[in-house]
């Protein structure tokens, strides 16, 4: 499965200004979060992205892109129906095309050559199929993110056969229904904000949308149950800049990944030293 | 073949013999081999029912096949001590080590009565033990619940209360509540208590049950049934866990973890534990140190908490209706549903929810340190359904361990299993009751399951004649045939629930049953045993065209029942006569806002008073506002009318009278010449710390020595020319028999308060029989035989004279041919609130059995409440706050022969036969005790005073015994040991059998026969010698009973003398005679009765009896 078409969601009202903050990327170079997302988009090999984003932030946007934004569109949500509604709203530019699902708040971090982009694309296109990244998570996150439950797909460490589908679970629904063997007790494969998805998801958005409402989790349920879906625990990490001091420490996870990580060391110990004095 | 091949068989039929049958044929050596052999197995046996079922066969052996066949091992001759540090080992829950500290002793000194009971106590502690560690890994394994043992901190804390319980009403300012509405269940089979875990996980395909989920109200207040159990839930803004109980009118603010723990400092423990199986609190948290406010900030919002209330509408305790468990059940389910353990807020819950609320309650259940069944939860799931156990499979964590789950699966009877019609039918013909009596179940479902893994033969075959009847009356209910029902339940009743457990009937149920089926005829078409036990919850079939008329007389007849036997069996209430109606929908959740959020009603008369009690400016603007919605809400609602009333009543409470009759106890004492200065010297005595449980014992000076051979006489050597003596004082009508039966026998019914001379302890000769009736019936048998009829005397108290006095009258003196006498006691105590030095004494200093882990945290809790409330209370106060027959006690057996002297009985008695000689007294539990010739005739033999009869030793006779002190031989009380393990140097034990010889004990008081005319010179010679015996303190438990069947019970100090004493005196010659077991044994405890039965001993009493 070759994916061409990327969409970021950033139409979420408490999260539309994230991907316009700036921060210092690996290569020492000041970028915004979109642009350093969108340049390991592009970087994995996919040329148009569609950013999903609320009434008159397109401008804002187009500037943060910087010289990426040739490659990219901006829709705009233009009523707030939730999140399965926001990732619809793209269901035109997608059309009949598998697409990679990103969320605006999130950075990733690679600890491995390949991107985990690059990560996630690669096993798509191996395994012909819609593939959502994972992480294990502990227990005590759950309240935070959507979870798979399944089971490991034989011969591969670090792709899973994905058979339910759970967004925000409890810890007790989790225990009955999302147990992944190999896991370490109490952690569960959750989301990491990265899906390669396939048309069938925007069908099934557009089938809930005219139900009532459109909700992510449930389609990803229902892709499980009607065609092959796998989740893949990339090697790298996520980080939730959204959340208290989210881009704190996604920038120190930048800065201590690229070039400048002994001077940021330093300006930590320095801080660390002072702070003791 | 060996009896380990009846554990390890590949072959039911070889595996499901009975052990009894498989020893019948062994000798003594060959069971020791035998019992070598299964200890070995256990020791290395992986499979948990292997292990306990070598433990059950070897508890079984040294209890009940080796004590008989002792004479053909070999043996030293000794009666055999048992080693203080295997008893220590045995109360530490150290069994394994116990078990090798006794049969080293077995090995050195060879096999003994003595290390034989030592040995099949710890067998059958160790066997319960693992059997319940095993539940407890599975409770804790099931998926859904491992997760909160993980969780140490509220950080990780992953639940959050659901936003729609989170905001407030924009209207009333109040938040929604959420409230959830649970039936209660029977069980329409009586399933043979299959539901047991220990059953259910090793035998799953005989684990089934029918169990109907209903409402219900009581007959006769206009109610339609309603489910009987509820529990609400809210938001508060304060930082605390805010848990009321309605039903049980308590309530706390709780602040910090610790506090949730802590079971049973108060009357929330089901609420603790429903917090904390629910996950709100989870169990992993326990011991973390973190903060309580912490925790609820994470679920419930900063600053947030939660409240949390349970109802139970007027259904009592003991009703055999798994009240409290789905009571826990409704409180688990709705705190799941608030944080989104369940998918829908409202409504009912899906299938896999019930089960994981199932796992919850068992978690819950064993949290708080008790434990019920696994259809105990039946109220969550809709009408009618069959619960079965199930075959461990692979990926189960009990796949491997035992054959079965821990958890049933449920499957709910549809309109083809049971019809519309037929349902109809059956709540047309039942008449569901409580009997009023409350009682401990605990030991009943040890023997249940003891049993079943030794397949005793009887009771094996009861418990497939079970699965029979439970195909009957499935059937039945397919055809709507409810006489079929009757006939099936009655018979199960009659039969496989009687023969496995013959303790399940009563005197009191098979009088209810008798006389309704005396009324009614063939339009009672059956009687049905709900739960462990019958006369609390019970069910009577009829012709529905006489239900009503059934309920009526069901009532009266209960009612007129218990009152002749008040006295006798431990009611807890009054009997009452329930509606009930099938619930089709299980539990339900409803979410009530604005004006409609409100709590039961109940919670308003009990926290209003108390919020009046502080000002307005004390209380939170939330309850400003609520006090302001409720008052509206008594206005506007017709359900709430009444309630100002209700309010007035429960702010200014209305005084009442007291005791029995009105009276209360002032005027009792009064009325018995209570000696208040006495009284005032014990007290002050007590405070000084001059009396106490620590003073009661001689000087550590003492030297306690087992006695020598030649201090006293073996039965078996008394010889036939001896025993004609005794036969020829019987036919010239020299002998009198004494029963002690004054007293309350606190541990019989734990302190209930029942005269336990009138209780009915056991089916002889067909039918129930108490111990008054079974002394007169030996006493018959004897007159009979010696051709004079032999006068007996009952002694009684305050407590116990009225009731025997009238139970006799009512079955006209059970046709006792000879002279009976009731000796009425003349001494009285009042009962004190203890001293915090004595209960720490009895509690921390004196050895304790160690409980299972969590009941022990539960015991400690309450010990720590109850220290508490001593001193709240006051030490050495007097205890007032219980009825007042229930604040006074007997001062000891001391007594009760002076009594004699000084109420005229014994003169009454010399006057009508002067030949009298000799009096035996005995025990009223002395069971097996009869006037033996052979002991009659060696007590005139050798000329002594008193001729104390004891017997060996075993593990459980605690209490004192045959000793020398100092050098001399005499008895012990168990108080008076000076260090505890000198007890178990004894060999023998008192059996408080006392043969008397009248003239020399009168010369003991310094009075002779015509001396017992003068009052002054009797009451002289006693306090003289009285003054000389030793005063005991001691603790006694003591049942209060509030409420709707509630008990607690309370520690209360008391004082006695004790008969034993005797043995000291010089002036009186004491000599002592070793008797049979059977013949000394005492009834203490109703959990010894079944091994008494089946030790043959009951079969012995009735060879001495003639009813």
């Amino acid at each position: 499965m070759k994916v061409r078409k990327a969409v970021i969601t950033a139409a979420g009202k408490s999260q539309r200004t994230l991907p316009l903050q700036t921060l210092v990327d690996r290569d020492g170079t000041s970028k915004s979060v979109l642009a350093i997302l969108v340049g390991e988009i592009i970087a994995a090999g996919i040329e148009e992205i569609a950013v999903i984003v609320c009434p008159g932030d397109e401008e804002v946007y187009a500037a943060a892109a910087g010289s990426f934004a040739s490659h990219m569109c901006f829709i705009a949500q233009r009523e707030a129906l939730g999140y399965g509604h926001a990732v619809h709203c793209a269901a035109t530019f997608t059309g009949d095309d598998p697409f990679l699902l990103m969320v605006g708040d999130h950075l990733y971090l690679s600890q491995v050559e390949a991107s985990c982009v690059a990560q996630l694309l690669e096993s798509a296109a191996a395994e012909d199929c819609a593939v959502s990244a994972v992480q294990a998570t502990h227990e005590s996150k759950l309240p935070l993110y959507g979870a798979v439950g399944g089971h490991r797909v034989s011969g591969s460490d670090r792709l899973y056969q994905v058979e339910k589908v759970v967004e925000k679970p409890t810890p007790t629904e989790a225990e009955q229904k999302l147990i992944v063997p190999g896991l370490r007790a109490g952690n569960y494969l959750c989301f990491f904000g990265l899906h390669v998805l396939t048309a069938a998801v925007m069908r099934i958005l557009g089938r809930q949308l005219i139900a009532g409402r459109a909700d992510l989790s449930s389609a990803l349920a229902e892709i499980a149950r009607s065609e092959r879906y796998l989740a893949h625990e990339l090697k790298g990490r996520r980080h939730d800049i959204g959340l208290h001091y989210g881009l704190f420490s996604a920038q120190l996870a930048l800065g201590l990944a690229g070039e400048d990580r002994d001077e940021v060391l330093s300006n930590i110990v320095e801080l660390l030293a002072r702070s003791h004095g | 073949m060996t009896l380990l091949n009846l554990i390890t068989s590949a072959s039911d039929d070889v595996r499901d013999q009975s052990l009894d049958r498989a020893c019948e044929k062994l000798t003594g050596d060959e069971l020791l081999a035998e019992a070598d052999a299964l200890d070995a197995f256990r020791r290395t046996g992986e499979n948990l029912y292997h292990r306990v079922r070598a433990l059950l066969f070897l508890y079984s052996i040294y209890r009940f096949h080796l004590p008989s066949r002792l004479e053909q091992v070999k043996s030293n001759g000794k009666p055999g001590a048992i080693p203080f540090k295997g008893y220590e080992n045995l109360l530490g829950r150290r069994f394994e080590e116990a078990i090798d500290v006794f049969l080293q002793t077995q090995r050195s000194e060879g096999a003994s009565d003595g290390i034989s009971s030592a040995l099949a106590s710890v067998y059958q502690r160790l066997a319960f033990q693992t059997l319940a560690d095993q539940v407890r890994r599975s409770v804790r394994s099931v998926r859904g619940n491992q997760w909160m043992f993980r969780m140490g901190h509220p950080a990780d804390q992953p639940l959050r209360i659901r936003p729609e319980l989170t905001r407030c009403d924009p209207v009333t300012g109040g938040y929604p509540i959420l409230r959830e509405r649970t039936p209660v269940r029977m069980d329409l089979t009586h399933c043979g208590w299959s539901d047991i875990f220990f059953l259910g996980m090793d035998y799953p395909e005989g684990a089934r049950v029918l169990n109907i989920s209903i409402d219900l109200a009581i007959h006769g207040h206009g109610k339609v049934p309603s489910p009987p159990v509820e529990a609400s839930l809210r938001i508060i803004e304060e930082p605390v866990l805010r848990l009321t109980s309605v039903d049980l009118g308590c309530s706390a603010e709780i602040s910090s973890l610790n506090e949730v723990f802590d079971f049973a400092k108060d009357y929330l423990g089901l609420l603790k534990a429903a917090v904390i199986a629910s996950g709100l609190v989870p169990p992993g948290i326990e011991g973390s140190g973190q903060s309580l406010a912490d925790l609820l900030g994470r679920v419930a919002g900063q600053g947030k908490g939660i409240e949390l209330v349970s109802n139970v509408n007027n259904i009592p305790k003991g009703s055999r209706l798994a009240v409290s468990t789905n009571l826990l059940a409704a409180l688990i389910g709705v705190c799941m549903r608030a944080t989104g353990q369940a998918s829908s807020l409202t409504g009912p819950l899906q299938e896999d929810e019930r089960r994981i609320v199932l796992a919850r309650a068992l978690l819950g259940e064993w949290l708080g340190g008790s434990g019920g069944g696994w259809q105990d939860s039946g109220g969550v799931w809709p009408g009618m359904k069959l619960i079965q156990g199930t075959q461990a499979q692979e990926g189960d964590p009990e796949y491997g361990i035992s054959r079965g789950r821990l958890m049933p699966t449920h499957k709910v009877l549809d309109l083809d299993d049971v019809p519309t019609d037929a349902r109809r039918k059956l709540q047309e013909s039942l008449v569901l009751v409580h009997g009023g009596m409350a009682q401990n179940v605990g030991p009943i479902l040890e023997m249940v399951t003891e049993k079943y893994l030794l397949r005793s033969g009887p009771e094996w075959i009861a418990r497939k004649q079970t699965h029979g009847v439970l195909e009957k009356i499935l059937q039945a209910l397919k055809t709507g045939d409810i006489p079929t029902i009757g006939a099936a339940t009655t018979e199960n009743f009659r039969e496989p629930i009687q023969t496995i457990i013959p303790w399940a009937s009563n005197l009191y149920t098979e009088t209810l049953i008798e006389k309704i089926s005396a009324e009614f005829g063939a339009d009672f078409w059956g009687f049905w045993m709900l739960g462990g036990m019958a006369g609390g919850g019970m069910g009577f079939i009829f012709d529905p065209a006489r239900k009503a008329e059934g309920q009526v007389r069901l009532q009266a007849i209960m009612t007129e029942t218990k009152e002749v036997l008040a006295s006798a069996l431990p009611f807890a209430m009054e009997p009452v006569v329930y509606d009930f109606a099938i619930n089709e929908r299980g539990t339900w959740a409803d979410l009530l806002v604005g004006k409609d959020a409100l709590m039961p009603s109940g919670y308003y008369s009990f926290i209003i008073p108390q919020l009046l009690r502080k000002g307005r400016h004390e209380l939170s603007p939330l309850r400003l506002v609520e006090l302001d919605h409720f008052a509206s809400a008594c206005r506007d609602h017709p359900e709430l009318h009444g309630m100002v009333h209700t309010l007035f009543d429960s702010i200014f409470p209305r005084s009442h009278a007291g005791g029995q009759d009105g009276q209360s106890l002032t005027e009792l004492l009064q009325q018995i010449g209570f000696d208040r200065t006495a009284h005032e010297q014990i007290r002050g005595d007590l405070r000084a710390g001059r009396i106490g449980l620590a003073q009661n014992r001689l000087p550590v000076s003492s030297l306690i020595e087992d006695v020598e051979a030649s201090d006293l006489t073996q039965y078996a050597d008394i010889s036939a020319a001896t025993r004609e003596l005794g036969v020829s004082a019987l036919r010239n009508g020299e002998v009198a028999v004494v029963t002690l039966a004054a007293g309350a026998g606190s541990r019989w019914t734990q302190g209930a308060g029942v005269v336990k001379a009138l209780h009915p302890f056991c089916k002889l000769g067909g039918r129930h029989r108490s111990f008054i009736e079974t002394h007169l019936a030996k006493s018959r048998k004897t007159s009979r035989e010696s051709g004079v009829s032999l006068p007996h005397i009952f002694t009684t108290s305050h407590f116990s004279h009225d009731p025997t006095e009238r139970f006799l009258s009512h079955y006209d003196n059970y046709h006792y041919e000879g002279p009976l006498y009731l000796s009425q006691g003349r001494a009285i105590g009042l009962r004190m609130v203890p001293t915090v030095r004595d209960l720490r004494f009895a509690w921390e200093e004196m050895p304790q059995q160690v409980l299972d882990v969590q009941q022990q945290k539960v015991r400690e809790s309450l010990r720590g409440a109850l220290i508490q409330w001593a001193e709240s209370t006051g030490e050495a106060s007097d205890y007032t706050d219980n009825l007042p027959l229930q604040c006074l006690h007997p001062v000891g057996h001391w007594y009760e022969i002076p009594n004699l002297f000084r109420n005229g009985v014994l003169k009454s008695l010399l006057d009508e036969r002067p030949q009298l000689q000799t009096l035996v007294l005995h025990n009223i539990d002395t069971v097996g005790m009869n006037v033996d010739a052979a002991l009659l005739g060696h007590h005139l033999e050798s000329r002594a005073g008193l001729s104390f009869e004891v017997i060996t030793r075993r593990l459980e006779d605690r209490g004192g015994g045959l000793a020398r002190v100092n050098g001399q031989p005499q008895l012990v009380e168990g108080l008076a040991m000076p260090r505890e393990e000198d007890e178990f140097n004894l060999s023998y034990y008192n059996s408080n059998t006392c043969w008397i010889q009248i003239d020399a004990l009168l010369e003991a008081f310094q009075l002779n026969r015509s001396d017992l005319g003068d009052a002054e010179k009797v009451n002289t010679a006693i306090r003289a010698l009285a003054a000389r015996m030793p005063t005991y303190i001691t603790l006694k438990e003591v049942k209060k009973r509030w409420g709707h069947g509630q008990e607690d019970v309370f520690p209360v100090c008391q004082f006695e003398k004790l008969w034993v004493d005797m043995s000291k005196l010089s002036s009186i010659q004491t000599k002592y005679i070793a008797v049979p077991r059977q013949r000394g044994q005492q009834l203490k405890d109703p959990a010894q009765l079944d091994g008494w039965l089946r030790d043959g001993s009951a079969t012995y009493l009735e060879s001495l009896c003639e009813w």
